[in-house]
């Protein structure tokens, strides 16, 4: 088959492929009022309630510190683990504990980390998963 | 070996193009919350690189025009992560320059309009969801945190999915630059250089003196 014949088959094959993940994402969309961190669940406010508070460099963002939420909320030896922050729309990294000693949680559940670049900053997060 | 002068303008001044673009509308569509990657990649990067393909008609051009825009994107650390976008608009240049030059489409088969669309189709859709993912594996290679190939995986359909506004844009762009390449628009040989260099010169000195504007230097 020439290649002119298969550009509009790639073409269709390819809008089939996007069309039906849009589909996927739309139908598995959730929305999530609580935080679960390490496997356990907790509110926004229960969170900024028990960690201390933390500014980013440039004074840009306040929140709470990550690495004290791992310690209160009962993460024993944190630096032997890796963090994943999982956002609602599916969207997530894995951090190391020397980068959650530099990341804050936003009340608006952002991530804002100082050493690492902005594909970091996960929003609307539902999930911090200790592995 | 002979350097070909007026191949190397035509990268700059394509390349300087797209990178003002995406430091400028790019940021000012972030601002508004609107899908800015997906319509910078089926509007403005197809749109040059096509143009820029079908006026010189050369493989290798694309490459070095994304390693331009993601030069100057470097020069604007606003509106997203920066990184990212550099890194993604270089590897859409490589992309776009690999699906031309693989479907060999400097020949006869870009003449129907079914074909310009299915382009469109393609190009904006692959260029989009690779750039993607080549910025989602590169920007944690180079930093301290490290790349998780399950963090990829999970996001897979999301990135799959949110290709599908480019590909649509793409629809319109590249039929409308094969339209555009009908009008037999040339710029005479005196005034290729001046034009290009002035042009390009304009893009990379608004976008630092904007950087430096916002910094407050």
């Amino acid at each position: 088959m020439g290649k002119d014949r298969l550009l509009p088959i790639l073409a269709l094959i390819l809008l089939f492929i996007a069309s039906s993940s849009s589909v996927y994402v739309y139908a598995t969309q959730t929305t999530m009022e609580t935080l679960e961190i390490n496997n356990q669940e907790y509110t926004i406010d229960q969170v900024f309630s028990i960690v201390r508070p933390r500014t980013s460099n440039d004074s840009q963002y306040t929140g709470i510190a990550l690495d004290d939420l791992m310690i209160k909320t009962g993460v024993t030896s944190p630096e032997t683990h890796t963090y994943t922050l999982r956002g609602v729309d599916g969207y997530e990294k894995t951090v190391t504990w020397e980068n959650m000693q530099n990341g804050l949680l936003t009340k608006n559940r952002e991530s804002i980390f100082s050493d690492l670049p902005k594909a970091f900053r996960i929003k609307d997060i539902v999930t911090i998963e200790v592995k | 070996m002979m350097i070909d002068r007026k191949f190397l303008v035509g990268i700059i001044v394509f390349g300087s193009l797209w990178g003002f673009a995406e430091c400028i509308l790019g940021s000012v569509l972030r601002d508004v919350n609107l899908p800015a990657g997906a319509i910078m990649t089926g509007v403005f990067a197809v749109g040059l690189m096509t143009l820029s393909r079908t006026t010189f008609a050369r493989p290798g051009m694309q490459t070095g025009i994304g390693l331009i825009a993601g030069g100057l994107r470097l020069f604007n650390p606003f509106g997203g992560c920066f990184i990212c976008s550099a890194i993604a608009i270089m590897a859409e240049g490589l992309l776009f320059d690999l699906i031309w030059t693989g479907f060999s489409l400097d020949k006869k088969t870009t003449q129907t309009l079914t074909n310009q669309v299915s382009l469109g189709i393609t190009s904006a859709y692959l260029v989009y969801v690779g750039g993607y993912i080549i910025t989602q594996i590169l920007t944690p290679v180079f930093s301290s945190a490290g790349f998780y190939l399950e963090n990829l995986i999970v996001f897979i359909p999301q990135i799959l999915a949110s290709g599908l506004l480019a590909a649509l844009l793409g629809v319109i762009t590249i039929p409308a630059v094969f339209a555009s390449r009908k009008l037999h628009f040339t710029i005479q040989d005196r005034l290729y250089y001046p034009i290009s260099i002035g042009i390009s010169a304009f893009c990379w000195v608004f976008v630092i003196a904007n950087t430096l504007i916002i910094l407050g230097l």
